[in-house]
């Protein structure tokens, strides 16, 4: 393992100007659950960790006024998953942490780790994506907001500068008629990363119609998998058996999955067809769609 | 268990736990190429590291007046460092000890080695083409034979298999010519690693020329002949004292790191230190990969006529003990049937691979894999009960196995039908719950030896306290084993068996064991402790019906004192009839033997001197669009003769499910070019509590009188060749190779044209 040196500072203040001296030689450790695997495998040669486990004002987990779910970026997987605030506005959230890993790893996880980490292998990426989360970063030079679906640009790689530090996920409020849900697929052990995850969202229209579809595709390309084309195009249709079935078949046809040790390519590719139907028919199910069969 | 206390508040000391004042820190340098031809190595870097005591190589060794620098338990072909050449990714290449582990370590990683590659193999069959190229030169004038070896062993010079084993018995053209139907297929497993919790770990000491061993070792006598050998030492003066193990699974079975942490302490003269890292585990022994076709004569009523089997047991670099997997294995893969003609060829081949071993279920879950899903082949084929078509041809007491022996105390038939029963065999063997999902169940029945010929002793002992004591060589490796011999004591002794003391084995205190391996402790130790506690119970009953004038019928034991029976005013505790007698301690000696062997070229003779039955049954469900299979129900029955301590044998058959899904489902060692693709826990998975199926039940059969029936290995084989029976039930096609991943489910519905989209 690499020689470094460990820093604890007390605030973001404190962080900030940590990463604006030592830039990419410092390496920031939230739950540390994915920093020790790589420094393990050296992979990682920080001179420098930086812990944010003594900064407070990260942990929290809150509505704001406007009805957003604001997550801490030192939020555990674990608080996510079983606090009642977040199960009553946002039973989705709750539910696709509860996915990740295991419930040892989910009480170190933090919701501002999991997204930085960037691993493809993951849960809650495609599933804040596909809620139009929102992802804010400071840095002495300023806070800016970058859409959860434009954070994770490749492997192991985010949009954030050196200098920027995650402080908390920004989740909008759900329309009460809007039908969501995360289907995660493993292919080993219960405790596996996902093979794939399909996150979906949809939102009837006074008619009975599509207003809104969102679908985003986890752990089978570098970063979650998004086809706005397929999305456009079926807005304003009716949610029956065969739009699905459309949605389902074009997604598997429209993105060029990896090969890993838990699916080939041809298996991903398989797998999304089946997973974007069934994600799409348990969301339509949860938004109580009236007439949307046939 | 009688550590119960010790190992939930964490003052159990493991092997890794063990520690000496001033010892260093070892760690291995490791070959990054599969096989190559060493040209130089560069020491200078790794040396100028502080805290960094001494950096061995090959030449070093060589270089070491005395020294023995191969070794190996059946086939001497593995070099303490790697001499001229490195045979898979992972092998030794150099030693370093120092103050500290990270010095060792980063000293190890700044050793430049430069090697010429040499073309690698990793499959079984291509190594045995003559154009493969040769790990090892084994010789007929020098057979290279380890003194761990206790049966007749064939290499085939010139070629990479290091031992063939056949069974010749009957006439197979004969037995196929009177078939009217005759079948074949092959099947493959993959490696697999054994995963115990707590690591290898060793410390070794040199004071005045002897050698002793702190290590977590299921073989301290193997590894003490093989240290001695090593060093040039009579075996007096190498002392092997084993800790109590966090797991092994057969990973720790033959010396493994004790050499090399023996020889940094012969050139450093310090205690030092080895304890390998999680990644170096998954290369440093697995479960043998295989390959093996099976050719199958039936007749139309569900006879058996012919078996014809090619077994190619995948060794990896060194043999190991792997010989000894494809004998095993060679007799296990003729399953427990009556089948007059049979011919095994069962090799043993060496690739460019990490090492296979000893791993639980030895050679049999790869042998039943094969064998019990080519029986549901067979039935399948004759429109049979796979049930019945299985009653109709298990042996039954008396009757004679593909070795010529006659077994006894036979219970085959019953465990499976005790199984199928368990799952309600008689139901719908198969059904379909709508989309795409259905439900099916599966059996299998397995036979497994135990290790033949092979000896243990004991010795019992009651001290002036009136404190007894256990002096064995069994190894506590979690399966309880220390509390097994101390009830089998008790008993004999009426005293309660959680005040018997148990020493941990140390070659220079607790007499010889051949291994604690093989489900064989419990009987074999359990049998060389029980009459070392009864010829103490008689020595016990002497001193007392002296002392109080009476016949020795007339006396009883009990709650740790010899009386008068029915006269508690007489009791004379045990520690006043130990002063009575004027010694220290009263210590009797106990020793229990089996006897058998298998010729090599016709495995015909006693391969085991009692059997090892059991059944599995599993009823799953497939969801047919992704291949995906659950387990909903397992279900084990193991033949137990007579059960010591229910609580821990219920243990062992529920463990042996957990591992058996493991191996079914999911658990494989990826390789590309020779490089482990998955040396991590994250990559390499094994089952999680939430991978147990909704239902796990379990039989113990007991029989009034029996003998004690190991069962620490019996119903893993069963579980992942009943899960294929049940998957293949389900999906109308046939997985042959392991493990059941739902892409290898897919591909075979979609190959027999399913289920799409």
């Amino acid at each position: 393992m690499a020689e470094f040196a460990v820093v604890e500072p007390g605030s973001v203040a404190e962080v900030l100007d940590l990463l604006a001296r030592y830039g990419e030689e410092a390496k920031l450790v939230a739950g540390g659950t994915w920093v020790t695997l790589v420094l393990r495998q050296g992979l990682l040669w920080p001179s420098l960790l930086v812990s944010l486990r003594r900064v407070s004002e990260l942990a929290g987990i809150a509505v704001d006024e406007a009805g957003n779910l604001r997550l801490g970026a030192m939020a555990r997987l674990r608080s996510v998953e079983t606090l009642p605030l977040v199960r009553e506005r946002l039973p989705v959230v709750a539910e696709t942490c509860r996915q990740v890993a295991n419930v040892r790893v989910r009480h170190q996880a933090t919701v501002g780790g999991n997204l930085c980490d960037a691993d493809y292998a993951s849960d809650p990426p495609a599933l804040l994506a596909a809620l139009g989360a929102r992802v804010v970063a400071v840095s002495q030079r300023g806070r800016r907001e970058i859409a959860a679906r434009d954070f994770i640009v490749g492997h192991y790689q985010t949009v954030l500068e050196p200098d920027e530090l995650v402080t908390e996920v920004v989740v909008p409020a759900l329309p009460p008629e809007v039908g969501a849900v995360y289907l995660k697929y493993r292919t080993r052990s219960h405790e596996d990363r996902p093979c794939l995850g399909v996150a979906a969202v949809v939102v009837p229209d006074r008619d009975g119609r599509l207003a809104r579809a969102e679908v985003v595709v986890g752990a089978v390309a570098e970063r979650p998998q998004r086809l706005p084309e397929v999305l456009e195009g079926v807005a304003g249709r009716a949610l029956d058996d065969a739009t699905i079935a459309e949605i389902a078949e074009r997604y598997a046809a429209g993105i060029e999955p990896l090969s890993d040790l838990r699916g080939s390519a041809w298996y991903r590719t398989e797998m999304i067809r089946v997973f974007v139907e069934r994600a799409l028919r348990v969301a339509r199910q949860r938004a109580r769609w009236e007439g949307g069969r046939s | 268990m009688i550590d119960a206390v010790e190992r939930v508040t964490g003052r159990i000391r493991f092997s890794q736990d063990a520690s000496l004042p001033g010892m260093l820190h070892a760690a291995a340098v490791r070959s990054v190429v599969p096989h190559g031809r060493i040209a130089r190595i560069d020491t200078a870097a790794a040396l100028e590291v502080p805290g960094v005591v001494a950096v061995v190589t090959g030449e070093d060794l060589r270089r070491l007046p005395g020294l023995r620098p191969v070794y190996g338990p059946q086939i001497e072909d593995q070099p303490v460092v790697a001499l001229d050449c490195v045979r898979y990714v992972g092998d030794i290449v150099a030693l370093v000890a120092a103050e500290t582990l990270q010095a060792a370590q980063e000293a190890a990683a700044l050793v430049a080695v430069e090697c010429e590659e040499l073309p690698a193999v990793f499959d079984p069959l291509e190594a045995l083409e003559p154009s493969a190229p040769l790990l090892h030169e084994l010789e007929p004038e020098r057979p290279h034979e380890g003194t761990a070896l206790y049966f007749g062993i064939r290499p085939q010079f010139g070629t990479n298999c290091c031992n063939l084993f056949r069974i010749r018995r009957g006439d197979v053209a004969r037995g196929f010519a009177e078939a009217d139907l005759v079948i074949e297929e092959t099947f493959r497993t993959p490696a697999i690693q054994h995963v115990a919790m707590e690591p290898h770990a060793a410390l070794a000491l040199w004071e005045d020329g002897r050698l002793t061993v702190w290590s977590g070792t299921q073989t301290p006598f193997n590894t003490r002949q093989i240290l001695a050998e090593i060093f040039g030492l009579p075996v007096e003066r190498v002392r092997v004292i084993v800790p109590p193990m966090g797991g092994s699974y057969g990973c720790k079975v033959f010396p493994r790191i004790e050499p090399q942490a023996a020889l940094l302490a012969y050139v450093t003269g310090r205690p030092v230190k080895f304890v390998l890292r999680r990644d170096e585990e998954f290369v440093t022994l697995t479960r043998h990969a295989t390959v093996v076709t099976i050719r199958l004569g039936l007749t139309r009523d569900g006879r058996i006529t012919a078996k014809e089997v090619r077994a190619y047991w995948n060794t990896g670099a060194y043999a190991d003990c792997g010989p000894d997997v494809a004998r095993k294995g060679g007799f296990g893969i003729v399953g427990p049937y009556r089948i007059p003609h049979v011919a095994v060829d069962s090799r043993c081949v060496y690739t460019n691979l990490p090492p296979a071993g000893a791993f639980r279920g030895y050679a049999v879950t790869q042998a039943a894999w094969a064998s019990e899903s080519m029986m549901d082949i067979a039935a399948d084929a004759l429109g049979l009960d796979p049930l019945e078509f299985r009653l109709r041809n298990l042996l039954r007491d008396g009757e004679t196995f593909a070795t010529g022996e006659t077994l006894h105390d036979v219970h085959f038939a019953e465990c499976l039908e005790r199984a199928a029963a368990a799952i309600g065999w008689e139901g719908p063997w198969r059904h379909e719950l709508g989309d795409g999902r259905v439900r099916a169940k599966g059996l299998a029945v397995v036979l497994k030896g135990m290790t033949t010929p092979s000896r243990s002793e004991a010795k019992v002992g009651i001290d002036r306290s009136g404190r007894v004591t256990v002096y064995s060589s069994t190894v506590e490796l979690g399966q309880g084993a220390r509390t097994v011999l101390a009830q089998l004591a008790a008993e004999a002794l009426g005293v309660p068996y959680q005040e018997i003391r148990v020493v941990d084995p140390d070659t220079a205190r607790t007499p010889f064991d051949n291994r604690t391996t093989s489900s064989r402790s419990t009987y074999m130790m359990g049998n060389a402790v029980r009459q070392a506690a009864l010829a103490l119970r008689e020595r016990l009953l002497r001193i007392a019906a002296e002392r109080l004038e009476v016949e020795q019928a007339d006396l009883e034991l009990m709650d740790g004192s010899v009386r008068v029976a029915g006269a508690p005013a007489s009791a004379l505790k045990f520690g006043e009839l130990v002063e009575a007698s004027r010694q220290e301690a009263l210590v009797e000696h106990g020793e229990f033997r089996n006897q058998g062997g298998l010729d090599p070229d016709t495995g015909q003779g006693i391969a085991s001197s009692h059997w090892h039955q059991g059944a599995g049954a599993v009823e799953v469900e497939v969801d047919t669009r992704t291949g995906k299979v659950t387990i909903l129900h397992a279900h084990a029955s193991v033949y137990a003769g007579q059960v010591v301590n229910r609580h821990t044998a219920e243990l062992q058959n529920l463990g042996n499910i957990v591992f058996g899904l493991g191996s079914a489902l999911f658990e494989e060692l990826v390789y590309e070019q020779g490089q482990l693709v998955n040396p991590n826990l994250s990559d390499y998975l094994i089952p999680s509590f939430l991978d147990l199926p909704e239902r796990m039940t379990h039989d113990l059969v007991e029989r009034p009188g029996a003998e004690i029936h190991g069962l620490g290995e019996t119903a893993l084989p069963t579980i992942p060749a009943a899960v294929g029976n049940a998957v293949a039930r389900a999906i109308g096609a046939r997985v042959t190779e392991l493990p059941l991943t739902p892409e290898r489910v897919l591909r075979a519905i979609r190959a027999r044209g399913g289920e799409r989209g």
